[in-house]
């Protein structure tokens, strides 16, 4: 039984979990999705209730049903790398693609549904107060006026981009960023804006979730740290990643949040206050862990890579799915 | 018309190092020119910053 995983060439954080595999002796399958169709090629029939299908790769050629997991990445645009593309051809390369692995029975590191759904931030808040995560009070708003007032209530504001992506027209970062207290809220109308009560934080806590298996990773705020440089990602610090207990009860609330988003893998950022509370930020459904496992030693990609070794009950011994067709009904 | 966020907008770090390992399709590693795969090279990829948590900010939401 073999492992696909979905990624592009250059994703060394992938490389770190194949190597791992490789020394467990399970096939593994890497391809990106950017090169279907051309150097990544696929086939599938449904014929008499039956589904059967096959990828190739590289040389390599899987069947769909001897596919015991599916770890999706950092994979490509599909169709991106034709030489006409198009996004028509986009959306046909797609829809066959994932609409065949779908119809496997593999397990997903994360499935495509929970994917989607995990990436929004207000919803991600919600879990995490429904799995008894502590959660910063947060205002997401074009109202200006609703701004003003939560800043009023809240006088110590951080505003973060809703989705967590970037703008690229120009490339631009936008950090989590400290908002200034005589702030004019009126720009607030012209894009929702994300705006939460900063946690005056002694530490940056990186929770990776790993099936059942939870690694954190503390980085202490330094002492003469500047109070703006709020976001980890973007300030120099001095001060190295190193591991740390989770406590019970945020082990807790992070299986129960991933039970809720039906992910199997999850990268949780909290803000560790003075009292040791450990405020949740976020959930990257995807996140990075290889810089977490180069500081600290924590073995991630190995717990990365026995999840998707793990054997998987529902696959079909057969080279073949069972289904029922229109046509049979 | 510019959205509040994009008032905290930096410009975006263009890392101009290119990568000193290869693709190896057969492998389905990337490997350094002696050979060595490029994920056992920790010194490499914390200068490159390859594995951090803005490495896919470009193309993907998930850091």
């Amino acid at each position: 039984m073999t492992v696909l995983i979905l990624t592009c060439e250059q994703d060394v954080t992938a490389d770190m979990v194949v190597a791992k595999l490789d020394g467990r002796g399970v096939p593994v399958v890497r391809l990106d999705p950017a090169d279907l169709p051309g150097a990544v090629a696929l086939s599938g029939e449904y014929v008499h209730g039956v589904f059967r299908g096959h990828l190739s790769a590289g040389g390599r050629m899987v069947s769909m049903s001897g596919l015991r997991s599916i770890w999706v990445r950092r994979p490509g645009v599909p169709a991106s790398r034709v030489a006409e593309p198009s996004d028509w051809l986009t959306e046909e390369s797609s829809q066959a693609l994932y609409g065949m692995l779908r119809s496997t029975d593999a397990r997903w590191m994360n499935h495509p549904d929970a994917a989607v759904r995990a990436r929004h931030k207000p919803w991600q808040l919600q879990v995490a107060h429904r799995s008894r995560l502590p959660v910063p009070a947060t205002l997401i708003t074009t109202f200006p006026q609703a701004a003003r007032d939560f800043a009023e209530r809240f006088p110590d504001l951080v505003v973060k981009p809703v989705s967590g992506a970037h703008p690229q027209e120009p490339p631009r970062a936008v950090p989590t960023s400290r908002v200034a207290p005589d702030a004019d809220f009126g720009a607030v109308a012209y894009g929702p804006t994300l705006l939460q009560r900063r946690v005056s934080k002694q530490a940056d806590i990186r929770l990776t979730a790993v099936g059942d298996r939870i690694l954190a990773a503390r980085k202490a705020v330094a002492p003469d740290a500047d109070p703006d440089d709020v976001d980890v990602r973007f300030a120099a610090s001095p001060t190295p990643w190193r591991p740390v207990e989770v406590p019970p009860r945020v082990a807790a609330g992070v299986r129960a949040y991933l039970t809720e988003a039906g992910l199997s893998y999850g990268a949780f950022d909290f803000a560790e206050d003075a009292h040791g509370i450990w405020w949740f930020l976020e959930c990257n459904q995807s996140g990075q862990f290889g810089f977490v496992e180069i500081e600290t030693g924590q073995p991630i990609a190995d717990a990365v890579a026995a999840w998707l070794a793990a054997p998987n009950p529902a696959a079909a011994p057969s080279n073949g799915k069972a289904l029922i067709t229109e046509n049979q009904r | 018309m510019r959205p509040f966020a994009l008032n905290y907008a930096r410009p975006a770090e263009q890392l101009e190092v290119s990568a000193p390992y290869v693709y190896d399709s057969v492998l389905q590693l990337n490997v350094m020119p002696d050979g060595r795969l490029a994920a056992h090279d920790y010194a490499v990829l914390r200068e490159l910053g390859a594995t951090t948590s803005t490495a896919g900010s470009k193309t993907h939401f998930d850091d």
